[in-house]
């Protein structure tokens, strides 16, 4: 804790080489997101040549007579840009939430899976794909279900008026693993050539069904979510000095605590209701961000987003272009995190969270 | 246990004796289950009316007498089985899915009794739901054999007779129905039936080995509705492709894969072919579809909805040289031509013992369904 106290208040009083380095860290990592997604773009099974993808593009602002197939502009318009929208905030959405909960439980290994979002979204979808087969409920049940577990947790966990920590990562792990039962109950139940293999995509995760209303479904939660957790950033580095020291500063920690975790749990229900679970980002990108630009959430917090966006547009473009089957999403970030994860944990044991 | 011995405690001598006569009690009780079970199953004895068959494990099955009540748990096998016997009465069992294929086709309304079968011997996963299957007194299961030892040992340990089926080439095929013809005793239709598929064979390969030009790239869909589920190398769809003069669009993958919209178009298909499983799924899911739209096959409309028959026609069946006459007409049109219509009722006298109706042979080949795709009225009366 000792540690924190004092990056806090050295970064507070901001001293000119690290601003400078600061905003240099935002230049090389926007231009770089930049890049990605425009690279992105040309990235896919079907080979466009990168001039075709600036004519498609263009076509939309000024009229160009088109050398492109009406096939190449589909693609382009109708499964790139969609996915590459929805793998940027998804992964922002994602890292942010697991920034903020890993500073207000004061504990490097919690991501938005362990309050118990992730399992009751994938109850909500996976249900939704049993009983009625249409997209838009599915995504609707999914978000629902997400806000039911988080009020589950916070019945389960409230005690005398409080809630402390512990109840509440308790209450999350006790809630996720309930979820998780009853998906496993829907997979039992589920018809094991027409549904079942549906449910079992839909939770391995995939941005394979991207749409501009996906998209949407995804950004307006995520924004708002994250918005929140922006205007929350001060109370969080408060909150990450532990509930007595911010009660003793006057922070209203209850308050300010389910604020975070409503927030939290939109974020990660929008993300699990378009794209399935998606583990691991959350838990890893937070890390990064962390080595890079310190503890202090007034940076962390948009740091991590940006780190984010570009980690699951990078995953998401080799989950559709290195093989002609497309790889589930969670199989890569599993792969690629959990290695980079005990890599950055071995690497930042003195600095960062190794006082905590 | 009166009232008071409750109030009185046990003298210790007593208790302990007590607890040693229920440790020895439960010991005899258990002794006596496990020698029970460790008892050879009775119908391994010999006798005149013995039945032996070798399943595709190179297991030998013996029965104590042909077996009258069978479980057939493979999907496809249920309405082999029908057709073998020419007759539902030997059929006490199958899986949900094979239920869902008999009503929608022809085959429950040719056999009524099935629509009585049980459906709940097999939970997901092809996993037997033993009791239920007790429930159905069977003298013989089928079951996959390929698809690990955990679906076919809870069987074997019941001491049930099972034979395991592989799935995969028409030589598995022809093995299904080499065991359900020994079993039953039905060996002198089977190969009636043997010879029908050899002779489709030649019939469709010479007629496709006499038309010009190339052979159209096909894709066949086995899901569609829920992922974008494609048959490539190594299964049974690719054979019949590569028999009735396709190219299998998907070649380059193996086995059953999820791909995307992009891979696809990438693989841009002339002919589509879609599943029976998705009983929803109708040609106009594509030709609505904003990408695969754009595909050669949706422009040239020649998105085709398989037939559905005794059983579907997309896996192997006993109706599978109808498929690859249907397949190689589709593939070749205006070069290849078989009377379908006549080889469909005659394919079903000789299964089922059934004379379609013209309405039902319009049915079974989708005329409905598949009425906007290019030269489907060859196939109407």
């Amino acid at each position: 804790m000792n540690v924190h106290e004092v990056q806090l208040t050295g970064s507070s009083a901001k001293s000119p080489k690290r601003s400078e380095r600061l905003s240099l860290f935002w230049c090389v990592g926007l231009a770089l997101l930049a890049c990605l997604a425009t690279l992105s773009l040309t990235l896919g099974r079907l080979g466009i040549p990168v001039s075709s993808v600036v004519g498609i593009l263009l076509d939309n602002l000024v009229a160009l007579e088109p050398s492109w197939s009406e096939a190449e502009e589909r693609v382009v318009e109708l499964i790139r840009v969609p996915r590459i929208l929805l793998a940027t905030i998804a992964g922002a959405g994602l890292a942010v939430a697991g920034a903020s909960l890993q500073g207000i439980f004061r504990n490097p290994l919690v991501s938005s899976d362990i309050i118990g979002v992730s399992a009751g979204a994938a109850f909500g979808g996976a249900l939704a794909i049993l009983l009625f087969d249409n997209s838009l409920i599915t995504v609707g049940m999914a978000f629902a279900f997400g806000l039911v577990a988080i009020a589950i947790v916070s019945l389960a966990a409230r005690s005398g008026g409080r809630t402390p920590v512990l109840m509440i990562v308790l209450a999350g792990v006790v809630t996720g693993a309930f979820f998780m039962a009853l998906v496993s109950l829907i997979t039992y139940i589920a018809d094991p050539e027409d549904q079942l293999p549906a449910i079992v995509y839909w939770l391995l995760g995939s941005f394979a069904s991207a749409d501009y209303q996906k998209v949407l479904t995804v950004a307006v939660p995520t924004i708002l979510g994250a918005g929140v957790i922006y205007l929350m950033r001060y109370r969080i580095n408060i909150l990450s000095l532990g509930d007595e020291d911010a009660a003793a500063l006057g922070l209203n920690v209850e308050q300010a605590r389910w604020i975070v975790l409503v927030a939290v749990a939109l974020i990660t229900a929008s993300t699990v209701a378009v794209a399935g679970v998606i583990g691991w980002v959350g838990l890893v990108v937070p890390h990064v961000a962390r080595m890079i630009v310190g503890p202090d959430h007034r940076v962390l917090i948009p740091a991590s987003a940006l780190i984010g966006a570009g980690y699951l547009l990078l995953i998401d473009d080799l989950a559709r272009s290195v093989s002609a089957v497309e790889i589930p999403l969670g199989v890569l970030t599993a792969l690629i995190g959990a290695p980079l994860f005990v890599w950055l944990l071995r690497r930042t044991q003195a600095a960062g969270w190794g006082g905590a | 246990m009166d009232r008071s011995d409750q109030q009185k405690p046990i003298p210790r001598s007593k208790a302990w004796l007590l607890r040693v006569a229920i440790v020895l009690g439960l010991l005899v009780i258990g002794l006596a289950i496990f020698t029970r079970h460790r008892q050879p199953p009775a119908s391994a004895e010999p006798s005149a009316r013995n039945v032996t068959i070798q399943d595709q494990a190179g297991r030998t099955v013996t029965m104590p007498a042909p077996p009258r009540r069978i479980v057939a748990i493979p999907m496809p096998a249920a309405s082999m089985l029908i057709a073998v016997d020419g007759d539902s009465r030997r059929l006490v069992g199958m899986h949900a899915q094979a239920k869902e294929a008999m009503n929608e086709g022809l085959l429950a309304q040719i056999f009524p009794s099935v629509s009585r079968i049980a459906t709940d011997v097999v939970g997901s996963g092809f996993m037997p739901n033993v009791e239920e299957l007790l429930e159905t007194r069977p003298d013989l299961v089928f079951q996959w054999g390929e698809r690990g030892d955990d679906i076919v040992a809870p069987l074997v340990k019941l001491g049930l007779p099972v034979a395991v089926l592989r799935y995969g080439s028409e030589a598995d095929v022809e093995a299904w129905l080499a065991i359900m013809g020994q079993a039953t005793g039905n060996e002198g239709r089977v190969k009636q039936m043997l010879r029908w598929r050899r002779s489709a064979q030649t019939e469709v390969a010479d007629a496709v080995r006499q038309t010009p030009g190339r052979r159209p790239r096909t894709l066949y869909f086995l899901r569609y509705l829920s992922g974008l589920q494609v048959a490539g190398s190594n299964t049974y769809n690719d054979f019949y492709i590569g028999m009735a003069g396709g190219g299998n669009a998907a070649a380059a993958i193996s086995g059953y894969k999820t791909v995307n919209a992009e891979q696809v178009l990438a693989w841009d298909p002339e002919v589509i072919l879609l599943n029976n499983f998705e009983t929803e799924l109708d040609p106009e899911d594509v030709y609505n579809h904003p990408l695969l739209s754009t595909t050669t096959a949706a422009r040239e409309r020649r998105i085709y909805k398989i037939p559905l028959g005794g059983y579907r026609w997309d896996p192997p069946s006993q109706e599978s040289p109808l498929m690859w006459q249907w397949l190689a007409m589709v593939l070749h049109p205006g070069q290849v031509s078989f009377p379908l219509r006549a080889r469909v009722a005659e394919a079903y006298r000789l299964l089922y013992n059934y004379e379609p109706s013209s309405a039902e042979i319009d049915d079974i080949l989708r005329t409905s369904v598949n009425r906007r795709a290019a030269n489907y009225g060859v196939f109407s009366r």
